[in-house]
């Protein structure tokens, strides 16, 4: 079988190309992703490097992994989706030479085996171009990390002879995982249908078709309706699965939808006769144009849905963080030079937050366990009675005007983490002490928010002079912030900014990786779905040149054929974006009402309005080309040809 | 379902390759049924040469696949290689089709991308067995096709291409080779050559062969010819000319 399988890949290899560049692409994606993963597995610390540096160097390792763990799953997921939908379609143009192995004595299973056969031959080539292909994009995609500021300048991914074996297991993983529905498919073909000179009109809608696109759909709407009262990190899970699912599932019921919006569009394309005609054909032709969709409809679905979800997040913990503070303005500065600020005229309360060199031990105790862990981030002398006053926050328990000599407050940042009342201990530089509890802040939306909460007084007067530090500022009532930032500018303090623009800052800081892992994802399934589209376009022209012909004997010209082709294929695009929306619609459905009531929805309309005409654009040119292609032999020459 | 005694022998002794006793092959259902076949009972004997003729819509093509095992039948029994395949499964009409049935097709149906050895292998291979060269080598010399078993079908003329055709479908030694339309797309000299290939299988080798034509010279090549139309046995012919046989179907289609 495999012999047959190696020859029908040999002489058919279009049916196969954008198939092999999918996995291609899927293997060099997974083993760049794994060769940084791993790298960042033992973060490269420099010596002498102070432990608060250390410790935030090994934060952007674990955001680095975080974001790869993310991509990486997505991007297998798109593989095996286009590998998938190519195979399928490739089993409905090539029913007859399956019915004819049939009638010459094939077996069910060995028809799967020949398909099976067919997609390790491609795993398999298609892991060759991707290991090497994995080499600049290993480089490609540590820049990137390196670019967006989680890993340090001179990181670099070391190569695994590992690689050799995790990426053609990965590449025939995928290849042979896209194609076992359509093997299945392909067992069920009659041997009769080798007699069949016009291909038999098939069910599109078969029973496997049903059941996997309404239990997909069902899940989703299971989703949909958890997301409704879930918090915002429920929302954000719920909003990155249900574009998964909901592609699938639409995918899978696509060919229900596609006579229903032929009929909506019916009334625009029935004006002219190309118009009418190209009605005609995709509703006859529903198995190609639910090919033709099915790409877009996921290409659609996911990334407008992640990107609306991660945009509502960041908008969400915006508000909440400007809800939360309650400052007219925001200066960065040194800690020497925030102690000029109150004396700035019309300043009525100015609250410094100075980052400090010390570190903080503490019990943690999460489910029975119990552990110490050393922080040197994220630890922040503060004035605790103006800390209290410009921030708008119900403490856990205790009082901020107690922190005072050796206290301490346990932030927004590690209370979640189980550290509770009591005493921890702290070093600064050679001397080391304890500090006695005195109050916990609540969690707040923020990711990487304070840890440690100490008061200025325990710091040495030196050290928290040099103190990166942010001052809140509330101006006296009937005193303009804009005059007053301009005094503090005029003094030469430091960077003045309103409370949003240092919200927007501080959000947008905290986004930049999920920011450049997106554009990437962007990429990578934007080129997927391109291949996928334009496969199916390329494929169905093949198995069209007589019907084109058929019609340019009936008397159209050649460019009505080509613009009847272009016609069908923007209506079917068009679906495909319409079924799209609706599933980025639903995966952001649960940010819409708001969760904590504060409206965050935010719809990346210039993301949408971009896939919209690329879409649009690659359709329309793939399907112009190739039906100038099949044109281009006499129609005479066609219509007498019996095959 | 019984089977009355005249149309056949006794029960599991079949003397003929292939038996059909009283078959009905509807399609749809309501008032758009069609009845392909209508209470056909037929037998065609073994190392005979049998043309099956009739109108387009006559129900030729559905009594050769049903005979064949490719459809299933309405009502009545069909007995296929001494085995009643009626209410075969599809792994039984497997095996069947591996040792038992040959098929030649009007538009060759050969693999574009195998070579016409790998062609003639393939049912050999496909059944499990380790086809030895001299074998297919000697299939595709009995169609005097021995120099060309390293071409591809499409460096192949269309007569070249249904010899190596038939050399696949003879390759396993079928109990009965079925053919549908084997002249249909050949010139009339390479129609010439494949019938009388045929006829030499069946005189030197007792093939039996089941074929479905419109072309009464080609009908002339078999032994008998039966006639259908609406889905019934309308009339049958002997040792027929080409000449008898083009009367015949006149009368039917007036």
């Amino acid at each position: 079988m495999l012999r047959i399988s190696a020859s029908t890949v040999r002489d058919r290899w279009p049916l196969f190309a954008g198939a092999l560049l999918t996995v291609a692409l899927g293997v060099a994606l997974v083993q760049s992703s794994v060769l940084v993963l791993v790298s960042t597995g033992e973060p490269a610390i420099p010596p002498g490097t102070s432990g608060r540096v250390a410790e935030q160097i090994r934060e952007g390792y674990v955001g680095a992994a975080t974001l790869l763990g993310m991509a990486t799953p997505l991007a297998m997921f798109l593989a095996v989706f286009i590998v998938g939908s190519t195979f399928a379609f490739s089993v409905e143009q090539r029913r007859t030479e399956l019915a004819l192995l049939r009638m010459l004595g094939g077996s069910r299973p060995q028809l799967i085996r020949l398909l099976l056969g067919e997609a390790f031959l491609l795993g398999l080539a298609g892991s060759a171009f991707g290991i090497l292909l994995g080499v600049p994009a290993t480089w490609i995609q540590a820049r990137l990390l390196i670019g967006i500021g989680l890993l340090p300048g001179d990181f670099s991914a070391r190569w695994s002879n590992g690689m050799l074996l995790l990426s053609p297991a990965v590449g025939i993983g995928v290849a042979v995982f896209g194609v076992l529905s359509a093997s299945y498919r392909a067992a069920r073909v009659r041997p009769l249908d080798a007699l069949r000179n016009a291909p038999r009109a098939t069910r599109v809608m078969t029973l496997g078709r049903w059941l996997w696109g309404v239990s997909s759909l069902a899940l989703t709407v299971m989703l949909v309706v958890a997301g409704h009262g879930a918090d915002l990190l429920g929302a954000l899970l719920v909003a990155m699965a249900i574009p998964v699912f909901g592609s699938v599932a639409l995918s899978a019921l696509s060919p229900l939808a596609v006579p229903l919006v032929g009929r909506l569009l019916g009334t625009v394309l029935r004006t002219s006769a190309l118009g009418e005609l190209a009605q005609a054909n995709l509703r006859d032709a529903v198995r190609r144009s639910a090919s033709t969709a099915a790409p877009v409809i996921v290409l659609v679905g996911l990334l407008v849905g992640l990107t609306g979800a991660l945009n509502s997040l960041a908008r969400a913990t915006g508000a909440d963080l400007e809800r939360s503070t309650a400052a007219d303005l925001v200066v960065a500065s040194t800690g020497a030079a925030a102690a000029r600020i109150p004396r700035i005229p019309g300043v009525a309360l100015a609250s410094p937050q100075s980052q400090v060199e010390m570190s903080v031990t503490a019990r943690h105790r999460v489910e029975h366990r119990s552990y110490r862990q050393t922080h040197h981030s994220g630890i922040i002398a503060v004035d605790g009675a103006a800390y209290r006053r410009t921030h708008r926050l119900t403490l856990r328990s205790g009082s901020l005007d107690a922190l005072h000599g050796r206290t301490v407050a346990i932030g927004p940042g590690l209370v979640g983490e189980g550290v509770r009342d009591g005493t921890v201990t702290a070093r600064i530089g050679p001397h080391g002490f304890t500090l006695r509890t005195v109050a916990r802040l609540p969690e707040v939306l923020e990711n990487g928010s304070d840890n440690f909460l100490v008061p200025r007084d325990l710091i040495p007067t030196a050290m928290l002079a040099d103190a990166p530090t942010e001052t809140l500022v509330q101006v006296a009532p009937g005193t303009s912030p804009h005059a007053v930032a301009d005094r503090i500018r005029a003094a030469g303090i430091g960077e003045v900014r309103t409370l949003r623009q240092w919200a927007d800052a501080r959000v947008q800081t905290q986004q930049r990786g999920t920011t450049g892992i997106m554009a990437v994802l962007m990429g990578m399934s934007g080129l997927y779905a391109a291949i996928a589209v334009i496969n199916a376009v390329v494929i169905a022209a093949a198995e069209r040149r007589t019907e084109f012909a058929v019609a340019r004997a009936t008397g159209l010209s050649r460019s009505q054929v080509v613009r009847m082709a272009v016609i069908e294929s923007a209506a079917v695009t068009l679906i495909g974006l319409l079924l799209g929306t609706l599933v980025a619609a639903a995966a952001l459905a649960s940010f819409y009402a708001g969760p904590a009531g504060v409206h965050v929805l935010s719809v990346p309309w210039l993301l949408l309005g971009l896939l919209i005409m690329a879409s649009l654009a690659v359709t329309a040119a793939a399907s112009a080309l190739t039906a100038l292609t099949a044109t281009r032999p006499s129609p005479t020459a066609l219509v007498a040809a019996r095959e | 379902m019984r089977a009355p005694a005249a149309a056949g022998p006794h029960a599991g002794v079949p003397a003929a390759p292939v038996q059909l006793y009283q078959v009905s092959r509807h399609y749809g259902a309501g008032e758009t049924q069609v009845h392909a076949l209508a209470d056909v009972s037929v037998t065609f004997p073994a190392g005979s040469w049998t043309a099956v003729m009739g109108p387009s819509g006559s129900g030729k093509s559905t009594l050769l696949h049903c005979a064949a095992g490719l459809d299933r039948v309405t009502a009545g029994r069909v007995l296929l290689a001494g085995q009643d395949i009626t209410h075969a499964t599809d792994a039984e009409l497997t095996r069947l089709r591996r040792r038992a049935v040959g098929f030649v097709f009007q538009n060759f149906n050969l693999i574009g991308s195998l070579t016409a050895e790998q062609n003639v292998a393939l049912p050999l291979r496909l059944a499990g067995a380790r086809p030895s060269r001299r074998d297919v080598q000697t299939a595709l010399a009995d169609v005097g096709l021995a120099d060309r078993g390293r071409h591809r079908p499409r460096e192949l003329s269309g007569g070249q291409q249904q010899r190596v055709a038939i050399a696949r479908a003879m390759v396993t030694r079928p109990s009965v080779l079925f053919a549908d339309e084997p002249t249909g797309a050949l010139d009339t000299g390479s129609a010439r050559t494949v019938l009388r290939l045929l006829r030499r299988m069946v005189d030197a080798a007792g093939q039996t062969v089941v074929m479905v034509t419109h072309d009464p010279v080609a009908a002339a090549s078999a032994d008998a010819v039966v006639f259908l139309s609406d889905g019934r046995i309308a009339d049958r012919l002997l040792r027929p000319s080409a000449v008898q046989v083009a009367e015949r179907l006149t009368r039917l289609e007036g």
